[in-house]
């Protein structure tokens, strides 16, 4: 097949960038990796980027694919060109571009180590023997656990491009990795950690860390158990973390959003008060129901007992979100079809894993 | 000289990081050097599972492990090596699950053990089909706690030999440019395979036995370079691999007229008998016409969607991405694709070469467990037990001697030899001779081996050597030049070509993944139940041979 696309250039010597075109002739199997490789073989051999294992597992390969950011191992080139289409390709965003396709890592590593990456399992000497922890427990991060660090999430998170201290998609996901491994003794103390400024609730949930990922990681899902983590933890100090409280209290007592109290209950009273004005503007024109007598939905009852029933299986924090996960992966790939009832997909935490001597 | 360390370790994947975390917890400065990111590593890559024998799936003995394993072998392997293996084996994956590893799991909460080709018992301990990538980050991770310093995107090129001793190693800076030299009192090469040298492989673009080449320019021996094991699963063209954990998991292998065609091959073990015979059994299909456009079908769909979801996820992302095929619909077709070098640089169970300060563990070595073919499961299992091995013996070492000392020479030869490269501007690009060499050896120096064919190969790697000595590199820059680390790259492959064809020409038997049905089709324990060994003289393999260590095992017919 007759493949054209155009490539940004940058020469770090000189610093130009340019967006050069180029044309070649590729098999129909070949991926964008092919292609640049064929470019770099046998038209330009100065043309710059990552690769290793061009299977999706090694995550070198991450750049951008008209914008978007994509591991060129994953991309085939076919339909690509069978639609006349000619892709733009260019470096990774949010990381600073060393040359070409090539940009520095430094930075997401940085904020991975941030997380103390690492288990504490609480204690130094290796047993004899393995741990005790059912296959429910593991599959609480077997999501996070699938992550090949290639930066895809960092290069398009919206909230690290208007503050580039904020930890980032891969880096929470990390940290859920350690917060629901049950093996792990500092869940708390990293909660607490990762609750600081810059920390999980300066996530704006754009979801395009889930949607660009090549792995099916999904670290907005990972972000959001953190935070529900957090909230069971009673780890709540953050406006976000309060914000987030009120909506299931709201939806739990009245069935709705009583939107009147989640300005004082998420900033507190002094701040919702210089709001007053706003608020009243918001009455008048409609925009929310009138405080007094609380708006209750007809059917309430549902709502309180859903939560009881969240409770009385003890999935409140990240356990709720994965069930739910779970759930929806079976439906979508089982004929059998549909969350069982009866075989929950996931346990909650009773107690540190049994260790044998 | 840039800095100076205890232990500097070459690689950083499985055997590399285990070395490093090993060497570190000895008490020795150490620090990695590796030419791509840590998590880049191919260990990363290993889907199926690592083997010890922990008893959690069957009743289960270091013994039946070791037996398989020189079974597995055909008995090539050292036995004192595999002994070693197979005993410290189950405390090392312990080990791995306290440190954080996220194994699938048995029904009581044990780690679970799935059933793997030519092993007597279900001993492969996994994470559903990631398990390479599993232990790699759990391996960063334990690196990253201990903050072990890392020389990231550093190309190793050559070794500093000195008095007699390994006494650092000169890199090529990627992200800077310029030749950098690290002292180090020893030095450990962990990099990985070689299976850039076929067309059809499995083996990252990385794996291009640049530490086995650096040892055998040292005037290191490299040892059964004959022996390129060939993966029975890999997606055609490019040779990705889909694991042995499908089989293991219960997948059937057809041909072209739907016939599970290994009963008439294996016909106990079947789709579970070991890699050399099942790939041997594939390439006679396909051969005799019963193949389905060069490849032969692996048929999942009775295993049933939640099996596939569950175990084998990231195969069947691979199918579909690579092949355009659900597992769950349709039977993938699959090839022999060349996958794992048994052979490597010689070294004793501690890692040790001959070099003093010099050792060597994982693929990229070769004590030997794997013999004339390896058994799926034990390649990472190595990596760790003898990664720990050479990274305790080469800190041991390091804390009882003191002086680093490279000379100005060393490094002024060095930077004389890549001015050559870089400043020749015509003449011939490397890829054209990288391209040829890889369809070569797959054509010559395949699954099954002629002597003719083995011959020709020789002269043409001669002939690719030559062309070689004019290549020019494109890029003359010092930012992310990988353009000259390609060449280079290139330079490592051409050597062991040379190596492999001189081992695979003196063994006349068929043994293992050496496989000779036209001349000599059988095993000859007489005279060949030796290891080739091959060293660089005068810009040529020298060959020569070296006993294996027998203990309790004698050699038997091996049938599946």
């Amino acid at each position: 097949m007759d493949v054209a696309l155009k490539i940004w250039r940058y020469d770090p010597d000189s610093g130009d960038r340019e967006l050069r075109d180029y044309e070649l002739e590729a098999p129909e199997w070949a991926c964008l990796l092919d292609v640049l490789d064929l470019i770099k073989d046998q038209q330009d051999g100065t043309l710059a980027y990552r690769k290793s294992c061009r299977m999706m597992i090694c995550g070198s390969c991450g750049m951008r694919m008209d914008g978007r950011a994509v591991l060129a191992c994953k991309e085939r080139m076919l339909p690509i060109v069978e639609r006349g289409h000619v892709p733009v390709i260019s470096a990774m965003g949010n990381m600073p571009i060393v040359k070409d396709l090539v940009v520095d890592m430094d930075p997401f590593w940085n904020k991975i180590r941030r997380m103390k990456p690492w288990l504490e399992p609480g204690y130094d000497e290796v047993l004899e023997r393995e741990r005790i922890v059912s296959q429910q427990e593991m599959n609480v991060i077997q999501k996070e656990a699938l992550c090949i660090m290639c930066g895809c999430c960092v290069s398009e998170c919206n909230s690290m491009e208007s503050d580039p201290e904020f930890f980032g998609p891969a880096a929470l996901a990390k940290g859920f990795r350690f917060v629901g491994d049950t093996r792990d003794q500092a869940s708390v103390e990293r909660l607490e950690d990762y609750n600081d400024e810059h920390g999980i609730w300066d996530c704006t949930r754009c979801y395009f860390c889930n949607e660009r990922c090549p792995k099916g990681v999904d670290p907005r899902d990972a972000i959001a158990k953190l935070g529900a983590e957090s909230v069971k933890e009673g780890i709540d100090r953050d406006m976000g973390a309060k914000h987030a409280k009120w909506f299931v209290k709201s939806a739990e007592t009245t069935g709705w959003l009583r939107e009147t109290e989640l300005v004082p209950k998420t900033q507190g009273i002094v701040s919702a008060v210089k709001q007053t004005k706003f608020a009243i503007g918001l009455a008048r024109r409609g925009k929310v129901p009138p405080p007094v007598p609380p708006h209750v939905a007809a059917d309430v009852g549902e709502a309180r007992a859903l939560h009881q029933l969240v409770r009385e299986q003890g999935r409140e924090g990240a356990l709720g979100i994965v069930q739910g996960e779970r759930a929806l992966a079976r439906i979508e790939h089982t004929d059998a079809g549909g969350a069982r009832r009866d075989a929950p997909e996931v346990t909650p935490r009773e107690e540190p894993p049994k260790a044998e001597g | 000289m840039e800095a100076k360390h205890d232990v500097l370790i070459v690689g950083a994947g499985c055997a590399g990081m285990r070395a490093a975390i090993e060497a570190f917890d000895a008490g020795a400065d150490v620090a990695l050097l590796s030419k791509i990111h840590p998590v880049r590593s191919h260990s990363g890559a290993a889907e199926g599972g690592i083997n010890a024998a922990l008893g959690n799936a069957s009743e289960d003995d270091p013994e039946k492990h070791a037996f398989d394993t020189v079974k597995g072998s055909d008995y090539l392997g050292d036995q004192d090596a595999i002994q070693v293996l197979c005993d410290e084996a189950p405390g090392d994956v312990y080990q791995l699950e306290h440190w954080g590893a996220v194994f699938s799991r048995t029904e009581d909460g044990r780690i679970a053990q799935r059933p793997f080709g030519a092993a007597g018992e279900p001993r492969t301990a996994y994470a559903a089909d990631i398990t390479g990538h599993v232990l790699v980050h759990v391996l960063y991770e334990q690196v990253m706690k201990r903050d072990i310093p890392t020389y990231e995107e550093y190309f190793a090129w050559q070794l500093v030999i000195n008095d007699d001793r390994c006494q650092g190693v000169i890199a090529w800076d990627l992200l800077n440019g310029g030749l950098k030299t690290i002292g180090a009192k020893t030095v450990i090469l962990a990099t990985g395979g070689a299976g850039r040298l076929y067309v059809g492989t499995t083996n990252a673009y990385a794996c291009t036995g640049d530490g086995m080449t650096m040892a055998l320019r040292a005037g290191v021996p490299l040892k059964d370079m004959e022996m390129m094991q060939f993966h029975p699963t890999t997606l055609a063209p490019t040779g990705i691999l889909i694991t042995e954990g499908t089989r293991g998991e219960g997948a059937y292998l057809l041909n072209s007229e739907g016939e599970r065609f290994l009963k008439r091959y294996a016909p106990n073990a079947m789709e579970l008998a070991s890699r050399d015979v099942i790939s041997r059994a594939e390439q006679t299909e396909i051969d005799e016409g019963r193949g389905v456009d060069g490849n032969v079908l692996l048929d999942m769909r009775h295993l049933g969607a939640e099996k596939i979801i569950e175990r084998l996820h990231g195969t069947r992302e691979l199918a579909m991405t690579y092949a355009g095929v659900d597992p769950i619909q349709e039977p993938i077709p699959v090839r022999p694709g060349a996958h794992y070098h048994m052979g490597g640089v010689d070294t004793d169970l501690d890692g040790r070469t001959e070099l003093e300060g010099l050792y060597a563990a994982g693929e990229c070595a070769c004590v030997s467990v794997h013999g004339a073919n390896r058994l799926g499961g034990n390649a990472l299992m190595e990596t760790i037990t003898y990664g720990k091995k050479a990274g305790r013996h080469a800190a041991d070492w390091a804390l009882m001697h003191t002086t680093i000392e490279v000379p100005e020479a060393v490094e002024a030869d060095a930077e004389r030899d890549l001015k050559v490269l870089l400043d020749r501007t015509d003449g011939e690009r490397p890829w054209s001779i990288r391209n040829e060499l890889a369809e070569t050896m797959h054509e010559n120096f395949g699954v099954f081996r002629r002597e003719d064919q083995m011959r020709e190969q020789g002269e043409i790697v001669s002939g690719l050597r030559e062309r070689y000595e004019r290549v020019v590199v494109d890029d003359k820059g010092d930012v992310f030049n990988n353009d000259l680390t390609q060449a280079l790259e290139l330079g490592f492959l051409l050597e062991l070509a040379q190596c492999m064809v001189v081992c695979g020409l003196a063994r006349k038997e068929s043994r293992g993944a050496h496989a000779r049905p036209y001349d000599y089709p059988d095993r000859d324990d007489e005279n060949y139940l030796k290891h080739t060994l091959v060293r660089w003289v005068a810009e040529a393999p020298v060959l020569d041979w070296k006993p294996v260590t027998m203990t309790k095992w004698k050699p038997m017919e091996r049938t599946y």
